[in-house]
């Protein structure tokens, strides 16, 4: 009797809607990973300005993220570059091989298409921070970006 | 009547998917997510063009001193030269334009503007002579000050040099 009782009381529950939403869910997730913050030191303290304008490359340009500890360190992907001038070199070849994809007659020496993006820590002195500059100057970069963290408005 | 034995035929070869196994895989998909979501920080930029640092230039056609009635040190220069010095501890201790000090980062932004919006002058870049010692932060104040002054043509001021001081 009993047995009965239990086989006709047997509750499915519908899984299609929990179905759905963790479906929704997971679409979420995958829209708003972003794999360029792998890039970013997040140890890092950018100062605070006023004019910091929100980053629009227009997907257009090509991007050299550098981090800059305050002691000078050159951080990419988590790893301290100990040669800046070598890395710097080697990427500056790589815009130059992009650039003459689209534009044959590009040689060393020209403008480079890459924005050279800058996160220095706050205490950086400038000793240091140039350092990384002028290297990249003398390797033809001259679009740069330097990072910082917007005053709040209000 | 072969309609009816249709129905029935479809009434016994109903599928039921099993959704729970496809359920606990969504779940694990959606932990790996959750567990590996890092809200990048909000940043901003200021957007600059760095040419390497060259002589304060004089614009086309005049030689320095050749103009015996001009008495303004400014005119027919086209880079504004801004120096910037540093306490042991990295803060500004003094401002300058040109050979002239300047007492705070006020003044300093008042007369960047003035001075960029006046089209005789016809300033188009800036050089800041920074202190090895001076803070980024610091050096940041500066930047923004330079970045928010407009040229005669109403766009802002990006061009910058920077030479390094040994001090």
């Amino acid at each position: 009797m009993s047995a009965i009782l239990s086989s006709d009381a047997r509750v499915e529950p519908n899984l299609t809607p929990i179905l759905d939403m963790v479906f929704q869910l997971i679409t979420f997730f995958m829209l708003v990973v972003s794999f360029k913050s792998a890039a970013i030191d997040q140890r890092l303290r950018l100062p605070v300005i006023g004019s910091a304008r929100p980053v629009d490359t227009r997907g257009t340009d090509d991007l050299l993220v550098l981090n800059v500890d305050a002691d000078g360190n050159l951080v990419i992907y988590g790893e301290v570059k100990r040669d800046i001038r070598r890395y710097i070199q080697q990427e500056a070849q790589a815009s130059l091989l992009l650039a003459k994809q689209s534009r044959r007659e590009a040689q060393a020496g020209d403008e480079l298409p890459t924005t050279v993006v800058i996160r220095a820590d706050c205490d950086t002195p400038f000793t240091l921070l140039n350092r990384v500059l002028v290297v990249c100057q003398e390797n033809g970069y001259r679009k740069f970006a330097l990072k910082a963290t917007p005053k709040p408005t209000g | 009547m072969p309609r009816r034995r249709r129905q029935r035929r479809r009434l016994q070869g109903e599928v039921e998917l099993n959704l729970a196994a496809m359920l606990d895989m969504a779940f694990q998909l959606l932990a790996f997510f959750i567990l590996t979501f890092k809200p990048s920080p909000i940043e901003g930029q200021v957007n600059l063009r760095l040419p390497p640092p060259h002589p304060v230039t004089a614009t086309a056609g005049e030689q320095a001193g050749s103009d015996t009635k001009n008495t303004n040190p400014l005119q027919g220069m086209s880079s504004l030269v801004i120096s910037v010095t540093a306490d042991a501890g990295g803060r500004i201790n003094s401002l300058a334009i040109g050979e002239t000090p300047v007492a705070n980062m006020g003044l300093l932004a008042t007369q960047v503007q003035q001075m960029f919006a006046d089209p005789t002058l016809g300033f188009d870049q800036v050089i800041i002579q920074v202190g090895s010692r001076v803070r980024y932060e610091q050096l940041m104040q500066v930047i923004d000050i330079c970045t928010q002054a407009k040229l005669p043509s109403g766009e802002f001021l990006s061009r910058l040099s920077f030479v390094e001081l040994p001090m």
